[in-house]
């Protein structure tokens, strides 16, 4: 039975601050041990740089770098062992093997992507007349502070309450309330002249 | 009969999310992986993810990949 090549997806994790000669005697490498294979590699990009969700080595970011190749078993065995052997630049490494469909599938997203990227940079003209916009917005906002003098006309019903407490309620609600205290008081005074 | 009567809350039934929609599961995918994971970080269970069995499994798995390599955290103490 003869062994046919598969495609395999290897996706790793560099230090960010690796020297550029140690990456590319890395990916010169990976690239002899699978060309020695009987493999073809048929992407191998940079994919992207980003905050490490934890930190590994005490490192919070790496560069992480995507492989994809077709070449027999031995291949992915060997590529793993290369990386292994590096592991104080490779903080992480995986390799999966994937099928030619997905590969190609992704391959066709990617030039999708690449003819609509061009086309894209024209709406940005459009965006700013938005911008100038948005300032009217933010005077909506202060709706809430309407809502909080509800509890003040509670305050009035202990008439012993000075009325200089009850100024401490917010915006709107003192001039109601301090009304409402007036009226009481003299109501109190009235009483206690009468 | 009463309680059938009763109640009043019906909960739309869940579609599996992958089995309808043209999506492929990929751990490089954190966008969507991370609707699948609760405040805490957990994997959603199944009955909240509204996934089938098949697709459960495999988002656990990707989810795990994802964590390897750092694209997920693991919890939220790290």
């Amino acid at each position: 039975m003869a062994i046919t090549p598969n495609y395999y997806e290897t996706l790793y994790i560099t230090r960010p601050d690796i020297q550029e000669e140690d990456l590319a005697k890395i990916q010169q490498k990976l690239q002899d041990s699978i060309s020695s294979n009987e493999g073809e590699i048929i992407k191998a990009d940079k994919w992207a740089e980003r905050n490490l969700a934890y930190e590994i080595q005490d490192h919070k970011k790496g560069t992480y770098y995507i492989l994809v190749f077709k070449a027999l078993p031995n291949a992915s065995k060997e590529v793993e062992k290369h990386l292994q052997f590096y592991r104080t630049d490779i903080l992480r490494f995986i390799t999966l093997k994937t099928t030619e469909e997905a590969v190609n599938k992704n391959k066709a997203s990617e030039e999708k992507k690449e003819k609509t990227e061009p086309t894209t940079p024209t709406p940005p003209p459009a965006a700013p007349p938005t911008t100038t916009a948005a300032p009217t917005p933010p005077p909506a906002a202060p709706e809430p502070p309407t809502a909080a003098p509800e509890p003040p006309p509670a305050a009035p019903e202990p008439p012993t309450a000075a009325p200089e407490p009850a100024a401490t309620p917010p915006t709107e609600a003192p001039a109601s309330t301090e009304e409402a205290k007036t009226e009481n008081t003299d109501t109190q005074e009235e009483g206690g002249t009468n | 009969m009463d309680s059938r009567r009763d109640r009043r809350f019906f909960s739309k039934k869940k579609v599996c999310r992958f089995c309808t929609e043209s999506i492929e599961m990929d751990y490089k995918n954190v966008d969507l992986l991370s609707r699948f994971i609760t405040d805490r970080k957990k994997i959603v269970p199944r009955r909240n993810s509204g996934l089938c069995a098949y697709h459960q499994r495999q988002l656990s798995t990707t989810i795990k990949r994802s964590r390897f390599m750092a694209l997920l955290p693991y919890t939220v103490l790290h």
